[in-house]
Formats: structure tokens, sequence, C-alpha cells
């Protein structure tokens, strides 16, 4: 539980860009470095998280609890969350003071095409849980496609894609 | 006009009922309940929050959380914001993964669960091409994203390794105007 606390808070400040970002690490972490789970059970735990209402940073809850147990969950939701909570907490007001500073606008714009290559990334981990294979390309590319393309709501697409899985798994 | 919460409590409510109704995203419901319902901020104020709270590490909504309770009422204000967000979603998810574990040895729930994560995944891939839209016409952009995208996914270096280089090389070419 201590492993995973502290590997969690060092990733809540690499998280530039969300949850998203950091799949593939967490993935290479828990499944690859320590053998806790396998890559399919990574991916069903993601599924649970993104299908339960709320944010999708609970997936660092599931994975807390299927290392650890409950406690486990809750500590390592917390670690997740509490480094980068408390550089929001400071830096909030700052920010707002350096609008207008040329450096800022530098580092936001450095910051879109990194945010992008490490989203995409953790789509791609998530979506081959056993390798690339024509089934998780339809369903990973139809749901991108979807969603880039209509404003439906994504909930459709996630059951959509339980529905293919039925399918095609 | 916007008049932001008055107790500790209206604050939890209000974070709680965001939280509470985020089937398919959070975003969404917390600019209609910050925005729209409770009026406590404007707008324009919300979008630049959220301009922060996006380029900062961590979960993006948690920091919205985090920085306007700290505006109202401090650090306590920081720390209820953010439970009240985590508080149901996160008993919804300890329940639905009990259930699951039930059926997990079962081969069509498996073989479903594992169809709506990789949809999952399919929805960060749909993001991140939004994200891109202003990187259209800017080679040093796209290509600074597709090297994130092969040392990460296909090369699976660790992130630790790979944001050092990619923020330096981004910053060299966003001050050369490249992106």
């Amino acid at each position: 539980m201590l492993q995973i606390a502290f590997y969690f808070a060092l990733l809540s400040l690499v998280s530039v860009g969300g949850i998203p970002s950091v799949m593939p690490e967490m993935q290479r972490l828990v499944v690859d470095v320590q053998g806790w789970m396998s890559a399919a059970e990574y991916t069903q735990l993601f599924a649970i998280a993104q299908a339960a209402p709320g944010p999708n940073v609970l997936v660092t809850a599931l994975i807390g609890w299927k290392v650890a147990g409950p406690a486990g969950g809750l500590v390592a939701l917390g670690a997740f969350c509490g480094p980068a909570a408390a550089l929001a907490y400071s830096i909030g007001g700052y920010w707002d003071r350096m609008r207008d500073a040329p450096w800022r606008k530098v580092l936001q714009r450095a910051l879109v095409p990194i945010s992008v290559g490490f989203i995409v990334s953790g789509g791609y981990v998530l979506a081959t849980p056993q390798g690339p294979g024509w089934q998780s390309a339809l369903i990973a590319g139809a749901g991108a496609a979807t969603l880039y393309a209509t404003r439906l709501n994504p909930l459709w697409i996630l059951a959509a894609g339980g529905v293919l899985g039925y399918l095609l798994f | 006009m916007s008049s932001p919460p008055v107790t500790l409590w209206e604050l939890y409510w209000g974070f709680l009922s965001i939280g509470a109704r985020s089937f398919g995203g959070v975003l969404p419901w917390a600019h209609r309940v910050i925005v729209e319902e409770r009026r406590w901020v404007a707008p324009a104020d919300f979008a630049e929050v959220l301009a922060l709270c996006q380029f900062l590490p961590g979960p993006n909504v948690g920091n919205v959380s985090v920085v306007l309770g700290r505006r109202w009422f401090g650090p306590m204000g920081a720390v209820v914001a953010f439970a009240g967000l985590m508080a149901l979603p996160l008993f919804w998810v300890f329940g639905l993964a009990l259930l699951y574990a039930d059926f997990a040895s079962v081969p069509a729930v498996k073989a479903v669960v594992t169809g709506v994560g990789v949809a999952g995944g399919g929805l960060f891939i749909g993001t991140a091409f939004k994200l891109a839209k202003p990187l259209a016409r800017k080679p040093w952009g796209i290509a600074l994203a597709a090297s994130c995208f092969g040392v990460i996914a296909i090369g699976r270096v660790s992130l630790f390794a790979v944001l050092p280089v990619m923020l330096l090389l981004g910053w060299l070419a966003a001050r050369r105007g490249l992106i």
C-alpha cells in the first residue's frame, strides 16, 4: 500500500492533461513492473470507472482497492489527488496575476501537443488490452470518431462499446 | 451576476450535486451547477479557472473544486468542495466494482466490460483530436504529439523520462512560434 501511495503521488505531479495522460505509465507499473493484475483486468477496472458517474480519476481508487483492499482504494485516490491539489491550491492566485506574461503563453502553447500525444497514448493503451486487433480497433475507432464528429452523450458510446464487446470478444 | 456560496454547507451540497449527476462526464455538470444553476461564478470566470485546471496536473474538475473552494473559504473550502465532489461517485464506483467482482467469471460479462473499456479508450482518442484542432497547420506541433505517442504508447518508455524531454522541446518550439 505504501508503494502504491508513493508511486501515485509521484504520478499526480506529472499528470498534465489529467487521468488519460497517466494511464500508460500506471499500466506499466501495475501490470508490467509489479504484476498486480493483467492488462485485461486493468482495462476492465477503467471501464467500471468510466461507466459509473463521477470523475474518471476514480479508477485510481479501484486500482488501489484491487491491490490493497478498500483502504488501499482511499489511499490511492488521496495520493493521486493530493499533490496536484496542493499545487492547484498554491498556484491559483499567482496564475491569474500572470495572465499576460509571455512565458505563460509559451508554456500553454507547448503543453497542447504534449497533452494530445499523452492522451492518445492513454486511449491506445486502454483500447488494446490483448494487443492490437481489428475488434478493438473497430470499437475504439468508432467511439473516437463519434465523439469527435457528434454531440452525442459519451454514455451512449460506452453502451455501444459494451454491445460490440459482447458480440466480438 | 454571480453570487458565491455563503456557507460551507451550501458549497458541499453544490459539489455533491455535481458528483451525483455526472453520468458520462463531470465537466458539463460542473458547468451547469456552478455557472447556470447556482450562479457562483460568471461564465468567463469559469472558463479561466478551467483553463488553469486543465493545464495543471491532476484531475481537472477535482482541481476546479480545490481552486474555487479555496477562493471562498480558504483551506476548509478546498477540502469540503473536493469531498463533496467525490463522495457519491466513490460510493457508486465501489458498489459497481463489487457487483462486477461477483460476475467477473462470466465470459459474457467480461466481454461487455472489456468492450466498454475499449470504447472508453476511444473516447480519450476522440477528445485528444478535439484538443488537437489548433495544431492542424502546425507540423512541429503534430510531430511533437506523434513522438509523445510513439515513445509512450509504442515504446513503453516511462512518463517520468518522457515529460521533461518533451517539455523542453515544446518550450523551444513554442518560443520560436513553431507551435
